[in-house]
Parts: structure tokens; C-alpha cells; sequence
């Protein structure tokens, strides 16, 4: 972190304390989830949002659970739908920041469907994977990102299907912002949250994730030792789709953080609601009796 | 009662639809009342459809299976419904050769059926017209035959086509040739006056009740027989505003919904009974985190795919115990346009001022069906949404938000508004919304929870009575569609000095007795009328209550409750 956003933290550290909870956590110690959250709160606060500016919402399993351990206005929906509904509520007040939260299995098992339309319909809102590669709250069962040979609970011969590159699938759907983090560098993911929030259509932020206790295969020092920086890359441009596909391929030797892919032309799905050209309120202001005699 | 009937019969997708929009518009002008139901199969063409008529100098309601008048479009028609015409009726028919349809004009022959024919096609044709036109022939021959005025069809078939003058022209050739080559059979004479209607089916009524009540958003999964709604929203939306939004199945559809109303706009969405399935995770979700929900099921036979363009009241059961855990909910039923209309709005308000997901179940029977009723009344039904505003969001505190209170009600203010914040939490939760598995808040929280069922039932209305209230020959109680096979058989047997009366539930879960007991307590001749198998409400009222129901008129065919239904039954147990 370069010094004039530490001095800005240190400077705004009661609004960073503000979203810190006094009840017990209960991850696992080592978990990536500590490192993510603290990176949400950076990011809103350099970003300068408060309470009112922002809504979280969490789907089921470990980091569904932070739902409560993070003192704002919360949803902790259920098991991979939370993309909908988040979608739902980013449309309903789009001056509210939307953020949504979901593991492997919300995200490429259970919601894949809710994925693909999210990223196509291009919702004004920010999705974050927690890319553990496994089940963690379940207790360690394989997911769809789990690595092939993987002895998992359930799986206890090995995993023997290869699991889904999660950003080569988002790739192909024609996204608009496609990011990736690694919890164990939350200077950076905390960049990678506040390009996410600027964006305004569908931002797709993975996290590669520690799992201290079920994941011994990609641990945190698995990943230190491989991952790479887009910004470090030269001449590397984050409007090439195929850049991008090409970057993304390798899972396993040069795993590649930053915003990978970007496309600001493309309007989000609220800008294109011809219906709704030159309408300054959002959908939760305009209750009221509308005269039903026109539509008759 | 004076009525006539008319069924339009033909292949789907043969312009059957427009003919019969055009009568309906026609006899709507000259002052009648009209119901008007369609039948069709699940698919777009080649199937076997109708369009079925009543109209009425007085308000009426509901059906009579055989018709007075058929006009067959094809010689399927003519076999197909050649039984649903009543003894001395008239067939109208165009058929060049009748080899395939002799057998049916035989069986209608026997039964002293007059035979309104011309060669429709040849018509057509030397009238200047094409063959597409020989419909407006047989509509020409039709309105012959039932003795109405020429000039009310010459200026709905002028309305339909005056856009384009040079067909307008030839179809009103068409028009006059089979109106002037007919024979004159019945002698219907135009209602003396002209009453101020509007021709409504369900479904729209539904959509015009959402938008009223300030709904902005619609979200939507295509699934006969609710599908229209969104054909409605959507066709609406340039003029609403509103957010109208087909999503990628009904689980996404109901989360969408649910996450757009807990930020605090009004949402809605309306499926059928195999959607809902999907969408009653997010109905227990709505159950636990108190946000409130409005989910319309348009009722078509199952189970699974079932018969999809067809009607029954099946899936009761269904919307009072679905989703899991145990939670209050309100399951409200419509009946007729006019009440769909209402009951949407009071849908809307029951669900945040309770802060609960509502069903509300409509029929294909209804969806689809017109009527013509008077305009809405607009403005009566206030919008209240039970949230904390204004000045009063300065003093809360987080807790307040699913504070523990005698009603089970908590307050409820929109994410955002106040400095007070709140975790609406899936797990079990403390009053902020925190998770907790302790015994004694969890227990806590439930009975808050389930203590809104009370406070919910006290401000139900309850269920209305139609005809006299005590001392009937034979009563009936029952939800939904069965209202209009009633409004019309009270009246029918009132005519006959027979008292039938009513009660009506449009407010069907949670259930109220008040009434329904002094009703039985009144009437010794109760009976259950439910359009499926098993009597679900007469279930529930039995299990609710210690009355018992001297016997059941149960339809579950895929066909509503026509007067001879009911006429029959009435006779059998009066």
C-alpha cells in the first residue's frame, strides 16, 4: 500500500472501525475470509461509502457467515441464489452499492444458472467467489473447482473429474469487468474491491481463497509462490478479450491477480431500460397509486 | 335469466381468437353483459380450440356447458363439439364438401338442430374477398341467425380493419354477403340500455392491481396459464415506468423479487403451480428474514406438466403448506376480474404490514376468462406499507428491527434510511438479526414469529355470503371461481323460489370461522364446492372446526364449474 492511502486509512480509522463486529468469528485461524473482509472495509472507506451508501449480501457456507460479522446492512440469503437476489435489490436502489458474496458451490455448482444471467444481463452490482476449491462449512467436500486427484470427504479416493476454470467459463459469457484476488495480498485485493465498486455494470471479482483446514493442496503458500500481477505484465491490455482468455488458462504455474478484463461500452442492464431514460429515482422511491385507466 | 350462447370453434391459431374479439366488442356496444371463456390445447397450431360466449342483459358470471349456437370454423369443429350443442340449437358452418363432418350434421339433425350453411369459400371469393375471409362470412351468417342488428358487426369488423382500407372494404362484402344469404332463427333484441363496462380478464386485472398498488418491478418465468401477466407488464411498461424483467427460471424469479421488495420497492411475480416449487426456498426465506412477498399462482391441473391451458383449484394445499420451517403466511384467492383487481392491492399491504409472503391464486379459468364489470373503483384501497419513515427513522436502533413484540410485528424500515442497521439473516437470529442456535432465543424468535399469524388473522376480513344469509334449501361454501357458478345459480333458483346461498372465501389461509360457523349454525344444508380432488379447503375447515359438510361437489376434468354442475347437484341434495 502506498503511503498516501495508508495515511488516508489511519486518517478515516473510526469509519474503518465502525464495521468491525465484537461477536466471536467463527472461521477456522488462517482463514482467507479474515483477509477478504478487511480488504471490504478498506475499499468502502477509501471509496467513501457509509452505511447508507451500501448493502452486503452473503449466500451459505463460510463466507456466508461473515454476514453477521460485519456491522452494515446485511442479507445472508440462501444456497446460491444470493446472485439474484442481490440483482433484485441493485435494481430496486441503484444508489446503493450492491455487493454480493458466494463460494464454489453457490457460484459454479447450485447458482451457476444465476451466474450466467447475472454476468449477461450485465445487473449494476459487484460479485465476489470465494474460490476455496472446496466445501469448507460442509466440511471438506470436493466442489467444482477442487483440483483432480484431490482426496476430499466424499471423494476419498480422489477427485477424478477436472474442475471448471472459473474465469475462461466468465470469460466466454461476455463480461464487463472480470478481476482476480488472493486473499494473502489484501493491499492489492483491496484495489481490486474499489474497481469493482466503481464499475458500473457486472463486476466479477474471484478470490483465491485459503482453506486451512480442508484445502493441504492450493494453500496460501501454494499460491504466494505463483501468483502474478497483471499491472507487473507489459503491454498487457485489459480490453482484449483474448488476452484475457489466453491469460487465464494456466491454473497451476503463473496464476495471474488484477483486473484482467474490462469493457466499459457495454451499458448495464438498468442504462438500457428505454422505459426508464431521464427517470432520476430508483424503483424504491415511486410507491405509489398509479392511474391504471391509460392501460385499459 | 335470459341468456344466449356462443361457441366459436376452430383450429388454433385459424383467426379464431380475433373472431371472437370482435363479437365480444360488438355485443359489448349493443349493452350486453358477457362472460367469455377460452379453450385451447398446449400448443401454438393445428390444435383444436374455442372461444365460448354468454351474454346476458344482466350481469352474469359463469357458463352453461351447452351452448345455443355454434359456428364451426372447420368440419373438426363440427365432430368435435357437435354434443355440446342443445337440442333445437343452430349450427353455423361453412364446409364446401361435408364428407368429413356428415356424421356430426347427422347426430345434430336428430337433435332438431337448425343448419345455418353456405359455402364460405365461394362467398368469399364472389364477394371480391380471399379465402382468408370466409370467416367474416360465417361471423355474417352468425349474427343472422341470432336476429342482432347488422350495424353493430359492420362497425366492430370497421374498427378491426380500418387500418387497412382496401381489405376493410372486401370484408365488409364478405360480412353483409352472409349476413343477407342467412335465414333469421332466433330474435335477440338489444338490451334497452347501455351499461358502463369494461371487457376484463384475470390476468389483466391482476396486472392492473400490482400496478395500482405501486408495484415497480415484475419479474417473470413464462408458464401458462400465468404467462399473460407478464404480456401485460410488459405492454404496460413504457406507460408505468416499471422495471419488467423475463429472468432464467422462477427460482431467480422469486429471489429477484424478494431481494428488490427487502430493499423496499413493491415487486411481483406470477407463475403456476410447477414454477412455485421453485420458487418456495425463497418463500421460507421471506418466512425468516420478515420480508415481505407477493407471489401470484395461476392454477392449471397437474401434478407435473399436467394440462396447462385448462383450470382447476387444486393447488391450495400446495400454497398453504409449502416451503420449510414453519412461518405466517397469507394465501389469498381471486375470483372474478373485478375482485383480482382489489385483492391485489390488499395482497400488497397484507404482506408489509406483516411482513410475510403472500400467495395469491388465481385459475386458468379466471386468468383467461372476460368479463365485462364496471370500471374500477381507484383509490379505495390506500397503500400501506407498515414502514418506519420520516422523522420516527431517527430513534431506532438495530434491535428494533425483529424486536421481540406482543403482535410478532416489528418495525420495518427500508436498508439505508436510518442510521440503525440489521442483518436479515437466513439462520436464526437475536433482534438485530445476529445468528444464534441457543434454545431459548430461537424459541423466542418462533413464537414471535408465528404470534403474527394471530394478529394477522385478527384483521382478516371475513368470508362474504352471497344470496340470503339463513334458511337456505341447500348452501354451498368454496374459494376462487366457484363465486361465479354461485352469483349465477342463487340467482337462477331464486327465480325457480328456491333459496341458494353462499359463503365465499377470498381471504382462504389463514382461516376464518366466525362467519363460517353461523353460517352452518343458519343453513342446515351445507356443502363444500372445490374445483379438485381431494376438497382442500373443506379439508381444512373440518380439521379447523368440528363441522362436517353433508357432501362434496368436487370438479378436478381441467373444465370449471358450469350451471349444470350445479343444477344437477342441486337437485340431487336439496
Amino acid at each position: 500500500m502506498d503511503k498516501k492511502t495508508r495515511d488516508e486509512l489511519i486518517a478515516k480509522a473510526d469509519k474503518l472501525l465502525k464495521y468491525e463486529t465484537d461477536k466471536v468469528i467463527t472461521w477456522c485461524s488462517g482463514c482467507g475470509n479474515y483477509g477478504i473482509q478487511n480488504a471490504l472495509a478498506r475499499a468502502l472507506v477509501l471509496e467513501g461509502k457509509e452505511r447508507k451508501d451500501f448493502a452486503l449480501f452473503f449466500d451459505i457456507g463460510c463466507s456466508g457467515n461473515g454476514s453477521d460479522k460485519f456491522e452494515a446492512n446485511t442479507l445472508h440469503g440462501l444456497h446460491g441464489r444470493i446472485i439474484s437476489t442481490a440483482a433484485g435489490a441493485a435494481l430496486a436502489n441503484d444508489k446503493m452499492k450492491v455487493i454480493a458474496f458466494a463460494g464454489d458451490g453457490a457460484t459454479f455448482s447450485e447458482g451457476v444458472g444465476h451466474l450466467v444471467h447475472g454476468v449477461r444481463n450485465n445487473f449494476p452490482m459487484v460479485f465476489v467467489h470465494h474460490n476455496n476449491e472446496n466445501y469448507g462449512l460442509t466440511i471438506g467436500q470436493a466442489s467444482s473447482t477442487t483440483r483432480l486427484g484431490a482426496k476430499m470427504n466424499g471423494t476419498p479416493g480422489g477427485v477424478s473429474i477436472e474442475p471448471i476454470n472459473t474465469l475462461e467459463f466468465v470469460l466466454s459469457l461476455n463480461p464487463t469487468f472480470v478481476a482476480r484476488g488472493f486473499s494473502g495480498d489484501v493491499d492489492h485485493l483491496t484495489e481490486l474491491f474499489r474497481m469493482a465498486m466503481r464499475h458500473k455494470g457486472f463486476a466479477y471479482l474471484e478470490i483465491l481463497q485459503s482453506c486451512p483446514t480442508y484445502n493441504r493442496l492450493t494453500t496460501e503458500d501454494w499460491y504466494a509462490s505463483r501468483v502474478k500481477y497483471v499491472e507487473d505484465l507489459k503491454g498487457y491490455d485489459r480490453h482484449d478479450i483474448w488476452a484475457a482468455k489466453k491469460l487465464v488458462q494456466d491454473m497451476d504455474k503463473e496464476i495471474y491477480l488484477g483486473l484482467i478484463y474490462e469493457n466499459i461500452e457495454k451499458k448495464d442492464f438498468l442504462s438500457l431500460q428505454t422505459n426508464r431514460e431521464g427517470v432520476k429515482t430508483s424503483l424504491v422511491e415511486e410507491v405509489k397509486h398509479y392511474d391504471v385507466r391509460d392501460l385499459i | 335469466m335470459n341468456r344466449f350462447s356462443i361457441k366459436i370453434a376452430g383450429a388454433s391459431g385459424g383467426g379464431l381468437l380475433s373472431t371472437g374479439d370482435i363479437i365480444l366488442k360488438a355485443l359489448q356496444n349493443m349493452g350486453f353483459y358477457l362472460v367469455a371463456e377460452r379453450e385451447y390445447p398446449s400448443v401454438i397450431k393445428g390444435g383444436h380450440a374455442c372461444f365460448n360466449i354468454t351474454a346476458s342483459e344482466e350481469p352474469i358470471y359463469a357458463l352453461r356447458e351447452e351452448v345455443d349456437l355454434i359456428m364451426a370454423i372447420d368440419s373438426l369443429s363440427l365432430k368435435m363439439y357437435v354434443d355440446n350443442l342443445k337440442e333445437g340449437g343452430i349450427l353455423v358452418h361453412g364446409q364446401e364438401r361435408v364428407i368429413e363432418g356428415k356424421e356430426a350434421l347427422e347426430k345434430a339433425k336428430a337433435k332438431g338442430v337448425k343448419e345455418v350453411h353456405l359455402p364460405i369459400r365461394t362467398v368469399a371469393l364472389e364477394s371480391g374477398g380471399n379465402v382468408l375471409m370466409s370467416n367474416v362470412v360465417l361471423l355474417g351468417m352468425m349474427w343472422k341467425a341470432l336476429g342482432l342488428e347488422y350495424k353493430y358487426i359492420e362497425a366492430e369488423v370497421t374498427e378491426r380493419f380500418k387500418s387497412k382500407p382496401k381489405l376493410l372494404e372486401a370484408d365488409l362484402r364478405c360480412l353483409k354477403a352472409g349476413f343477407e344469404k342467412s335465414e333469421k332463427i332466433m330474435d335477440i333484441k338489444r338490451p334497452a340500455s347501455v351499461p358502463k363496462t369494461i371487457l376484463m380478464e384475470g390476468n389483466k386485472a391482476i396486472a392492473l392491481g400490482a400496478v395500482h398498488a405501486g408495484c415497480r418491478a415484475y419479474f417473470a418465468y413464462p408458464m401458462s396459464p400465468a404467462s399473460t401477466v407478464l404480456t401485460h407488464m410488459a405492454n404496460f411498461a413504457a406507460k408505468t415506468g416499471m422495471l419488467v424483467k423475463q429472468v432464467e427460471d422462477e427460482i431467480s424469479v422469486a429471489s429477484m423479487a424478494l431481494g428488490a421488495m427487502h430493499m423496499g420497492t413493491r415487486a411481483f411475480c406470477a407463475t403456476s403451480g410447477g414454477g412455485y416449487d421453485l420458487m418456495t426456498e425463497t418463500v421460507s426465506l421471506a418466512g425468516m428474514i420478515e420480508c415481505p412477498l407477493v407471489i401470484c399462482i395461476a392454477q392449471r391441473p397437474g401434478p407435473a406438466t399436467g394440462m396447462p391451458t385448462w383450470t382447476c383449484q387444486a393447488d391450495l394445499d400446495l400454497a398453504i403448506y409449502s416451503a420449510h420451517g414453519e412461518f405466517t403466511r397469507l394465501v389469498v384467492a381471486v375470483g372474478d376480474p373485478a375482485d383480482a383487481f382489489d385483492l391485489t392491492q390488499h395482497a400488497f399491504n397484507y404482506a408489509e404490514k406483516f411482513q410475510i409472503p403472500v400467495v395469491l391464486l388465481t385459475e386458468k379459468g379466471i386468468a383467461e376468462t372476460y368479463w365485462t364489470i364496471p370500471m374500477f373503483e381507484q383509490e379505495k384501497i390506500k397503500i400501506e406499507r407498515g414502514l418506519v419513515e420520516g422523522e420516527d427513522l431517527k430513534g431506532l436502533v438495530n434491535e428494533d428491527r425483529f424486536r421481540i413484540t406482543e403482535s410478532g410485528v416489528s418495525k420495518r424500515w427500508v436498508p439505508g434510511a436510518s442510521e440503525a442497521y440489521y442483518f436479515a439473516n437466513s439462520d436464526e437470529h437475536l433482534e438485530d438479526g445476529s445468528l444464534t442456535e441457543d434454545a431459548e432465543p430461537s424459541r423466542k424468535m418462533i413464537d414471535k414469529r408465528m404470534r403474527k399469524m394471530g394478529a394477522l388473522l385478527e384483521a382478516l376480513p371475513e368470508p362474504e355470503i352471497y344470496g340470503e344469509a339463513s334458511g337456505a334449501a341447500i348452501s354451498f361454501v368454496g374459494w376462487g371461481s366457484s363465486k361465479n357458478v354461485m352469483r349465477d345459480i342463487i340467482k337462477e333458483y331464486a327465480e325457480k323460489g328456491v333459496k341458494v346461498n353462499y359463503l365465499h372465501y377470498s381471504f382462504v389461509f389463514p382461516l376464518k370461522t366466525e362467519v363460517l360457523k353461523k353460517f352452518f349454525k343458519e343453513n342446515k344444508n351445507v356443502h363444500l364446492i372445490e374445483g379438485n380432488y381431494q376438497g382442500q379447503l373443506g379439508n381444512l375447515i373440518e380439521a379447523k372446526t368440528d363441522l362436517k359438510f353433508k357432501n362434496r361437489l368436487l370438479k378436478y376434468d381441467g373444465r370449471p364449474f358450469y350451471l349444470n354442475d350445479l343444477e344437477k347437484f342441486i337437485d340431487a341434495n336439496k
